[in-house]
């Protein structure tokens, strides 16, 4: 029997109590490991997203996402500025239409990207779109049908949508990455030629193949080559030069979207302030740091909410044995009084009773172990879940004008952007990639590994350590007088 | 030898300074039983706290070998309690979660005696103050009174003591287990060469010591004895 072993039978002197104590313990050690697991989690998440970033700027028209009047594209000239600027490497250009299929029952769309929704320059293809969507409702995640007025026309169950068309200075990138091409071969983007890409589901879905050909805007085109791809919006794509879509949507030197690509992700932050103050009021310019930041703004959320519930449930913890071993403290003022008068030290009394505060935290933890292992991952998804289900409730708001698919902006139709946005107001490819990013949140998982287990239990001893100081400083206060009776 | 010279101490209270024990002067030879007796509220335990160095006085000395213990540091003077005194308590004072043995085991613990020689050792004072292998390992709680204060009486021996203090040791008890506990005290005092000083108010008892002081109102006032 040493000091150590005392301790840690004292624990279960009041069994009762005991239980109670690591109970509640438990408790509030698995909330705070369980918010700990989240944070982690989320953490990395967050690492994860902006470790993706591109050193890439947005430039859309101003006012883009509430494009119902919008009609104030950017211009080649203005959009000459900013190659010029000093660290901006090149600027991707697109010009984006939509072309309905000749003959088809489709209802008339608004205009794309910042362009008048009542134009009567509605162009018309040969083409058929290869995707088909099961259209429900409107709203973020929906498409959305055109007349000028918000959303809310009600649309077919089955609805193909109008093909895109996009005109761009570099067809060799479509998205942030390369086009791969299964045949043909690729197209200049600065001339105004009659060739275009294709996708390969397109082009099944046309009978067409490389040397075929068309009509777009009542011109013949002619497939140069086709790409692959497993997206659904670049498979309803055909794309040309921008001139090419300048020349034939009748909108020379309009410019939907651009994105100017800096030479170093140092330089980011600068060049976006520039391009900024070169563009003024005309362009959002959004940059890919501004871009994943948003889109982890849900996560930080929740990185918030696991670390003030963390530190609030470790201060639970350490007032939980703070106060227990008062309490006990007060209860054996006598015993502590006999150990004193027969030559304990203060520091071996405290040495007991501190081991006793541990042994009670650990036990607690061994329960809290329990708890945030169990309960970890689907706390964090819980948390996640809600956080951006209320992100994308509180930010969607359905529009018309267009078509697009939303997760946390407004519905409605915007600019193709070759970047990937989810912050509302990007187009369809950019939106689709926000949601599987958004959607890959909701996959989060935690992983429960040593380090989170070690810094538990670190924490759970510096529960004890905290826990038992105060009752240290009143066991170094009992008087060994005390043990005597009083007269 | 224990000698006590203008020993005084004063308590600050609401109602102003009470003066518990007043300028007690004493001698106590080696191996003597002594008591003390007086009313409640005499300062008999206060005086015994002080001689057991629980207290400090507020003046005076006490001398126990030629060493004045109210001048040692709090780290002396725990090491000095551990060794030089037991204490016997009228309430026993066992720890509860501790069975008889290991409450004899806890002094020498404390004195970093080795764990076999400590068993060993209350093994042995525990049969000698009449407490049977059976009962060795039973808490407190499973013990009569004055089967506790045996127990409590082999843990003041365990560190071979020259001084055992015992504060109304058979207060709690019967007459007839009291008498028991007393000759107990009686023989060890005889048989261990230990300076016994009991605090009581049982003048049976008291006229059986070695010598008595009589408090009063934190004054001595009588001795009696050798």
């Amino acid at each position: 029997m040493n000091v150590i072993t005392r301790g840690f039978r004292n624990v279960f002197r009041n069994s009762i109590r005991a239980v109670s104590i690591v109970v509640i313990l438990g408790l509030s050690i698995g909330l705070a490991l369980t918010m700990l697991i989240a944070h982690q989690a989320v953490n990395q998440k967050i690492s994860s997203v902006k470790s993706t970033i591109g050193n890439t700027i947005t430039i859309a028209p101003a006012g883009f996402s509430s494009f119902s009047s919008v009609n104030n594209s950017l211009t080649v000239s203005e959009l000459s500025k900013v190659s010029s600027l000093k660290h901006v490497s090149y600027v991707t250009e697109t010009l984006t239409d939509r072309l309905t299929t000749i003959g088809s029952t489709q209802p008339s769309f608004g205009g794309f990207g910042g362009q008048s929704s009542n134009s009567s320059n509605v162009g018309q293809t040969s083409l058929t779109s290869p995707v088909t969507f099961n259209v429900s409702g409107n709203g973020g995640g929906h498409f959305f049908y055109s007349g000028g007025a918000s959303g809310s026309t009600s649309a077919p169950t089955n609805f193909t949508p109008p093909i895109t068309i996009t005109g761009t200075n570099d067809p060799t990138n479509l998205d942030g990455n390369s086009l791969t091409l299964s045949s043909g071969k690729s197209i200049s983007g600065t001339n105004t030629v009659d060739d275009a890409l294709i996708s390969s589901a397109m082009a099944s879905k046309n009978s067409l193949k490389v040397g075929s050909t068309f009509t777009a805007y009542s011109a013949t085109m002619t497939v140069a080559g086709i790409f692959t791809s497993n997206n659904q919006a670049e498979n309803n794509t055909v794309i040309v030069s921008l001139p090419t879509e300048q020349s034939l949507s009748g909108q020379t030197g309009d410019v939907t979207s651009a994105v100017a690509t800096v030479d170093s992700l140092d330089n980011l932050t600068s060049v976006t302030t520039a391009i900024k103050n070169t563009l003024g009021s005309s362009a959002d310019v959004t940059s890919s740091e501004d871009q994943a930041n948003a889109t982890v703004q849900p996560l930080n959320s929740v990185k918030n909410i696991s670390l003030f519930s963390l530190i609030g449930a470790v201060i639970a913890g350490a007032v939980i044995i703070l106060l227990n071993m008062i309490m006990i403290v007060r209860e054996r003022r006598r015993e502590i009084g006999v150990l004193k008068a027969i030559g304990a030290s203060n520091i071996r009394i405290m040495t007991q009773f501190m081991v006793e505060a541990i042994t009670f935290t650990l036990l607690g933890a061994a329960i809290g172990l329990i708890i945030g292992v169990v309960g970890g991952n689907p706390v964090t998804r819980l948390l996640v879940n809600n956080s951006t289900s209320s992100s994308s409730s509180t930010s969607a708001t359905p529009g018309g004008g267009g078509f697009g698919v939303s997760v946390n902006g407004g519905g409605g139709n915007g600019p193709v952007t070759i970047t990937r946005s989810s912050n509302g107001g990007g187009g369809f490819f950019n939106r689709i990639g926000g949601r599987s990013t958004v959607n890959s949140f909701k996959n989060i998982h935690a992983v429960i590994g040593w380090n989170i287990l070690l810094d538990g239990l670190a924490a759970a001893v510096i529960i004890a350590l905290v826990g038992s100081a105060i009752a240290s400083v009143l066991i170094s206060r009992v008087r060994p007088a005390e043990v005597m009776r009083t007269e | 030898m224990l000698e006590v010279k203008h020993l005084t101490k004063t308590f600050v209270s609401g109602s102003g300074p009470v003066t518990a024990v007043d300028n007690v002067s004493l001698n106590i030879p080696d191996s003597c039983f002594a008591s003390i007796i007086g009313r409640s509220g005499s300062g008999k335990s206060t005086l015994l706290a002080l001689l057991g160095t629980l207290d400090k006085p507020t003046s005076g000395t006490i001398m126990v070998n030629g060493q004045d213990v109210t001048k040692l540091s709090d780290h002396a003077l725990i090491r000095y309690r551990g060794k030089e005194i037991g204490f016997v308590f009228q309430s026993y004072n066992l720890v509860p979660n501790l069975t008889a043995v290991e409450n004899v085991m806890l002094p020498m613990e404390f004195i970093h005696t080795s764990r076999k020689q400590r068993k060993e050792r209350a093994a042995e004072l525990l049969n000698q103050v009449g407490i049977t292998d059976e009962k060795h390992d039973r808490k407190p709680s499973h013990l009569s009174g004055g089967e506790q204060q045996r127990v409590a009486i082999a843990r003041a021996l365990a560190n071979q003591p020259d001084l055992i203090l015992a504060d109304e040791p058979t207060g709690n008890l019967d007459s007839e287990t009291g008498k028991k506990i007393f000759d107990l005290l009686h023989s060890l005092a005889k048989s261990q060469h230990t300076t016994i000083v009991v605090v009581t108010h049982d003048l049976s008892i008291a006229g059986r010591t070695d010598v008595t002081f009589r408090l009063q109102d934190g004054k001595l006032d009588i001795r009696r004895g050798k």
